[in-house]
């Protein structure tokens, strides 16, 4: 007995594996890994090509800076030159490019106030940006869903609705385990098909055999398990495989694309961010009206912060260097409330969509993914507030200069403290595995349920 | 060609529709997307209006009240503009969240469009969008295929096939009469929708040009009923060639996701590698190569602008700038914004036409793609389309150099050059500036934007009746 089923799993397995649906559905998703491996590459390529050309640009552009100003002082010349900082992608980034294609990964700033200079934007196509990238997260995050549906949605309907069924049920010893052995082929097989597009990814890809690169993994094998569950779920209502097919159709439809789409109406109105024009209005003007006013209190502000400045003398009655750059300090100061308001608005948004998607596999998968690649927004901001630490360092380094009148030519002017990127940030993903297991737990007891009495105890199904 | 006869399968098809309980209930669930899309794309763009005017009268006012001031410090002080949604943008989004929302004005710099909707997002806008186009673009079609896949391919199962073409009826009869009934369904239970949801749209938005806003209504409801009727004839066409009503939707349902995910995408893509677009960094390093090679206003020795004091020196018969009527620095300061705006705007231009035939990928592939065909006409019509985009970009660019132009000639008449930096002037000489007003993109170029669109719909709703023709004399699909 145990014999004849091995046999039979064998024969149902290999005619499964040599099926038309297997072999079209591997051929395509293959095709588009192809097109998602070259596509993360050429990006982020390009990415690094662009920052790998930074120090040449800051070298050339601070040479011909210096050249301009050779007859003035240090305090003149500064306002020109801008200071190039960068964003590396992490090695992953190539499988999640996630927000990296929108926001900018290069930021120059001058020793003008901060405030005004960090949310300029990278030259794109928007049109490029709406339709989104075809990397190897998307792949895995919205065409395996369909594959394991396309696997799924027939695996008993269709012998049901050929009449081989009732064959099957007569022959049989016990329908339990050759149902579990026709789920057990296609669990395997679309097992088999993830492992095999992801270590081709890590290949193409050249992601390094760490931590990172296995925490993909840890995220997307319970992802592709819950869309088997899924599957099983609609199977073991025991409906004909146009229900089973336009219902998973209709639930891929509307984790992947509605949900979502509702989700991120609910974040705009939950957490909207009127602070961006807020910023930028008080920097300008805390910065502006400082022209019109007494020279004192502009000074104090920023002798509260660096004391050390008080023994140079500023001239009441005309411009000074170091009053034009106290000016330009200040602006930053009477921003600073409503820019610390934004990016704790931005941290909000990032914990709101994590508590939307507890309810919604496809969102958490898409964020810990982004998050493992360092690609969301979360990373954004780490990079945004090492440019504002790396302008206070440039502030810092010309200040001593500015204050003394030092003559331009006499100083080294790369000789500032060199700018330090953020480096990778490994953030937990525990809650996230977590979310999707309890959604996996549960969907495999509904449709263990579901068997039982559709399949196991009834004697005669209705489609039969 | 039986008229009668291919009325009266499309009545039955309408009937039978309605006679499914499925039908309702997508429908209901449809509406219930639309209404909860087009209420909150209404609310959220209003809300982002008022906020965007809020911004723009504070800084319309912070300038009205400026103290006497010298007119390159209010050149630096600048003028920010933000970016207003269109009255139909409630309705599309189309690129919007993608664009900056704000720009800051000053002179000598044109900055880039700043702070969208996208960076300040975690990610999850990236599924998509969700507004009332999106559900006609992307669910109704669903809806077609899940109320007609088995339109033909379940006459053939049950045999009643042959029995209508023993009769009177001809395949095509059949099929028209199908594609007729199933049309005459999603008109009737989408269109009155589409109309309303627009109008009522239209009548909360004040102050909008009405004839010009009742031509885009009335061209975004023929594009989607075309569009309604393409996907209908792809779906009894899909049917009729299948032998079973399950092939049929297994076979509809990959058609969904190639023109939905894949074709887009591949699009895109595609078109952003064949015709690459420089970085910033790039981008700016050309523009500055290209001004120091024009004329460097700060380099004393530049030839240009040595040249310029010549002239200058010689038209006024005096032998030093200190001597001329006019400021010299200010006529400098012009010089060199003329030279930078053009070669900026040069090189813009380029970018903007690299940008162009990156997306011309997408339009062509609208012949290969129909979602792709009205994905744009509908974002040119609701003016969420790239061309109102640039026109922001473009006329902002505008106003920035016309208000650096006035402020620098303040500075040459009005700001002696001896002592230039300690003088200041009235301010009433920046109050009397005009505001900036954003001119849509008119109608006209909307249309001519979305021609090859218009032409690839025309040429899928005629290919899909020749194919249905073809298809119904081949007797394999009978």
């Amino acid at each position: 007995m145990m014999i004849t089923s091995r046999k039979v799993l064998m024969l149902e397995a290999k005619n499964f594996v040599l099926g038309r649906t297997v072999l079209t559905g591997t051929a395509f998703l293959l095709i588009f890994a192809a097109y998602g491996f070259f596509y993360g590459n050429h990006l982020i390529g390009q990415h690094q090509k662009t920052i790998h050309k930074i120090p040449q640009v800051q070298k050339e552009h601070l040479q011909e800076i210096v050249e301009h100003g050779s007859k003035a002082t240090v305090g003149t010349t500064a306002y020109y030159p801008f200071f190039y900082t960068s964003n590396p992608p992490a090695p992953w980034a190539r499988f999640a490019i996630g927000q990296r294609d929108v926001n900018p990964y290069t930021l120059k700033v001058k020793m003008l106030a901060i405030e005004g200079q960090l949310y300029d934007s990278e030259l794109n196509n928007p049109l490029t940006l709406l339709v989104g990238n075809l990397d190897t997260s998307f792949i895995f995050i919205f065409l395996f869903p369909l594959l394991i549906i396309a696997l799924l949605y027939n695996v008993i309907s269709d012998e049901v609705e050929s009449g081989v069924w009732k064959f099957v049920r007569t022959t049989t010893g016990s329908i339990g385990q050759t149902i579990a052995g026709k789920l057990l082929i296609r669990y395997t097989v679309v097992i088999l098909i993830t492992l095999a597009i992801f270590a081709l990814s890590v290949i193409a890809l050249q992601l390094p055999l760490t931590g990172p690169t296995f925490q993909l993994m840890l995220i997307l094998l319970p992802y592709v398990l819950f869309w088997l569950l899924v599957g099983t779920l609609v199977v073991g209502m025991g409906k004909s495989s146009a229900f089973n097919a336009t219902t998973l159709v209709c639930v891929w439809i509307f984790l992947a694309i509605l949900f979502p789409g509702i989700a991120n109406i609910a974040v705009n109105i939950a957490v909207p961010v009127p602070e961006a024009a807020e910023t930028a209005l008080r920097q300008r003007e805390g910065y502006h009206k400082k022209w019109d006013l007494p020279k004192g209190p502009t000074m104090e502000k920023f002798y509260a912060v660096y004391p050390q400045y008080r023994k140079y003398p500023i001239a009441k009655d005309k411009y000074s260097p170091g009053w034009y750059y106290a000016m330009q300090f200040s602006g930053d100061l009477e921003s600073a409330h409503s820019a610390v308001k934004l990016f704790e608005k931005l941290h909000q948004r990032q914990l709101f969509s994590e508590t939307i998607g507890v309810f919604n596999p496809v969102i958490t998968a898409q964020q810990a993914l982004n998050k493992i690649a360092n690609t969301d927004l979360a990373s954004q901001v780490r990079y945004l507030e090492s440019v504002r630490t790396h302008h206070r360092q440039i502030r810092e380094y010309f200040y001593p200069f500015i204050f003394e009148n030092v003559p331009t030519s006499n100083i080294d002017w790369a000789g500032y403290p060199a700018y330090k990127p953020v480096g990778y940030v490994a953030e937990p993903l525990a809650s996230s595995v977590a979310s999707i297991a309890v959604w996996n737990i549960l969907l495999a007891a509904c449709a263990l349920f579901l068997f039982k009495i559709n399949f196991i105890q009834s004697k005669d199904l209705q489609n039969a | 060609m039986h008229f009668k006869l291919i009325r009266t399968i499309a009545r039955q098809e309408w009937n039978s529709v309605f006679r499914s309980k499925t039908t309702f209930v997508l429908f209901f669930v449809l509406l219930a997307v639309s209404l909860l899309a087009v209420y909150t794309g209404w609310q959220y763009a209003g809300k982002f209006n008022l906020q965007q005017a809020a911004a723009s009268s504070e800084v319309h006012k912070q300038w009205m009240s400026q103290p006497n001031r010298h007119p390159h410090r209010v050149a630096h002080y600048g003028y920010l503009v933000f970016r207003e949604k269109s009255p139909l943008s409630f309705f599309d989004f189309g690129l919007d969240s993608y664009v900056g929302n704000s720009v800051f004005l000053e002179a000598h710099r044109q900055n880039t469009l700043n702070m969208s909707e996208a960076g300040f997002s975690n990610g999850m806008l990236r599924f998509g969008e969700l507004s009332m186009a999106m559900v006609l673009q992307l669910l109704v079609p669903l809806f077609i295929i899940f109320i007609g896949f088995q339109t033909v391919s379940g006459l053939k199962e049950n045999g009643v096939l042959k029995i209508l073409l023993c009769q009177r009826a001809s395949y095509m009869d059949v099929l028209v009469g199908k594609t007729a009934g199933l049309t005459a369904v999603t008109w009737s239970l989408f269109l009155p929708l589409l109309i309303l949801g627009l109008a009522a749209g239209i009548t909360l938005v004040p102050g909008s040009a009405a004839a010009d806003m009742a031509i885009r209504i009335v061209l975004i409801v023929f594009s989607y009923a075309v569009y309604f009727l393409i996907i209908t004839l792809i779906v009894v066409t899909v049917s009729a060639m299948s032998s079973s009503a399950k092939n049929a939707l297994i076979l509809l349902v990959l058609i969904w996701m190639l023109f939905f995910v894949v074709m887009p995408k591949s699009a895109q893509t595609l078109g952003s590698s064949l015709f690459e677009a420089p970085g910033k960094i790039e981008f700016e390093r050309a523009i500055e190569a290209d001004v120091s090679e024009a004329g460097d206003s700060h380099n004393p020795d530049d030839p240009h602008f040595a040249n310029l004091k010549a002239r200058t020196l010689k038209k006024h018969g005096v032998d030093s700038i200190q001597a001329l009527p006019l400021n010299y620095g200010a006529l400098v300061m012009q010089e060199g914004e003329n030279i930078t705006s053009a070669i900026f705007n040069r090189h813009f231009d380029r970018l903007i036409s690299t940008y162009k035939s990156q997306n011309a990928v997408s339009t062509a592939f609208g012949f290969a793609d129909p979602f792709l065909a009205i994905r744009n006409i509908s974002m040119n019509l609701a003016g969420t389309d790239f061309d109102s985009f640039t026109a922001f970009q473009k006329q902002t660019e505008q106003f920035r150099f016309e208000k650096t132009k006035r402020l620098n000639n303040i500075h040459l008449t009005q700001v002696s050059f001896k002592n230039n930096a300690t003088q200041r002037v009235s301010a009433k000489n920046f109050r009397e500036m005009p505001d900036f007003i954003f001119q849509p993109v008119p109608i006209g170029q909307n249309l001519i934007a979305s021609s090859a669109s218009l032409i690839a719909l025309l040429f899928w709703a005629a290919g899909g009746f020749i194919v249905l023709n073809i298809v119904s004399s081949k007797l394999k699909y009978q």
